[in-house]
């Protein structure tokens, strides 16, 4: 009897590690072929484009550099950041309660498929899973920046 | 009979001198002096960059030329500010996006790094000083977090900037419109003794050369002090 319970309890045990063990790898191993080419892309533009003001773990610096890691800016305005990754930024901007007050310089020499390709990366890193951002949806955004 | 001293060592090692006797004339002495040197050794001092000069029996060493800056809190910044203070200086701007971020991150971990170390400043020029005012250089202080009495941001006229980093610094920094960020710089920081000479040269792009500085300052400290 108690060999049969312990029996049991081993088996649930090792269905709750396995468990764990594919939902851990889950967001980069069930994505699609297209996916992974865009955040692979994505890392290479974030890194040149980027990571010199907003650093490689996403973090920011002090109050000059807001993050892109924890962001509420980032959560709440998806249009706005696609269009400054492209177009840049000026002036006041609160980020998660502390004001920024740095210019952004655009990178108006990147594709839309770029700009996609980072937009992957920046929702698909540190805090974030927002899954693909699609070039498609990126040119109708762009379109419509005020920039 | 002389030599029949017997060192009889615990694990039953003979190192009779009768037996051996080139244990007594070579080994030993050879072992004694080996031991005296390494309580004596001297660590290697940092090298003095540029010219010297041989004044008499004095060697002149290269210096940084008089300067007179002003830092993020308007007072006036001149080398007797560092006088009997190790710093670190750099050349950078505000609004510079290539490879100035980085360093300054950098910056920021040299300034963490000796903040138990009084002795110990960081010197950052502007060499974009139409634009970066005292005002702007005192926001960008303040919001990466740093204290003005250890680290001076300075602005002063663009000239003299110039110059004092071509010729004293050796460090390049000039106007270049066709630059896209309007200048050329170098991302180098320079280790600047108690004398105001040249210590150590830097990458200040690059982590694994600033973790070289860090350890270069500890051992500029430990050479002051001897």
């Amino acid at each position: 009897m108690l060999k049969r319970n312990l029996s049991a309890v081993l088996y649930l045990f090792t269905l709750v590690l396995l468990g764990c063990c594919t939902a851990k790898t889950d967001n980069q191993q069930t994505y699609s072929p297209k996916f992974q080419q865009y955040y692979v892309q994505g890392e290479v533009l974030y890194i040149k484009h980027c990571s010199n003001c907003h650093q490689l773990n996403g973090k920011g610096l002090g109050r000059l550099y807001p993050p892109v890691d924890q962001s509420d800016f980032m959560d709440n305005n998806f249009d706005n950041v696609i269009c400054t990754i492209k177009y840049g930024k000026q002036g006041l901007l609160i980020v998660n309660g502390i004001d920024y007050n740095m210019a952004m310089s655009g990178n108006a020499g990147l594709t839309e498929l770029e700009v996609a390709e980072i937009a992957t990366y920046l929702y698909n890193t540190w805090s974030h899973e927002k899954g693909l951002v699609d070039v498609k949806e990126v040119t109708q955004i762009l379109s419509k920046c005020n920039n | 009979m002389k030599y029949m001293k017997v060192i009889k060592l615990n694990w039953g090692l003979d190192f009779s001198c009768l037996k051996h006797e080139a244990t007594c004339f070579f080994v030993y002495p050879i072992l004694i002096g080996l031991f005296l040197c390494s309580c004596t050794t001297k660590e290697e001092q940092l090298p003095i960059f540029g010219q010297r000069e041989v004044v008499g029996a004095d060697t002149v060493y290269h210096h940084i030329a008089p300067f007179s800056f002003v830092d993020q809190d308007s007072a006036i910044i001149t080398n007797d500010t560092f006088s009997g203070k190790i710093y670190v200086a750099d050349f950078f701007f505000t609004t510079c996006k290539t490879i100035c971020p980085i360093m300054k991150t950098q910056m920021l971990r040299v300034y963490e790094a000796t903040s138990e170390m009084p002795d110990v400043l960081i010197l950052s020029h502007t060499i974009d000083p139409e634009y970066d005012t005292v005002a702007l250089l005192r926001d960008f202080a303040a919001r990466l977090g740093v204290e003005s009495k250890r680290w001076h941001f300075v602005t002063g006229i663009k000239d003299s900037i110039y110059k004092i980093a071509q010729t004293s610094y050796f460090a390049t920094a000039m106007e270049d419109k066709t630059e896209p960020d309007g200048f050329i710089h170098s991302g180098a920081f320079l280790l600047i003794d108690k004398q105001q000479r040249i210590r150590g040269k830097y990458d200040g792009t690059k982590e694994e050369d600033v973790n070289r500085l860090i350890v270069d300052i500890k051992r500029l400290r430990r050479e002051v002090e001897n």
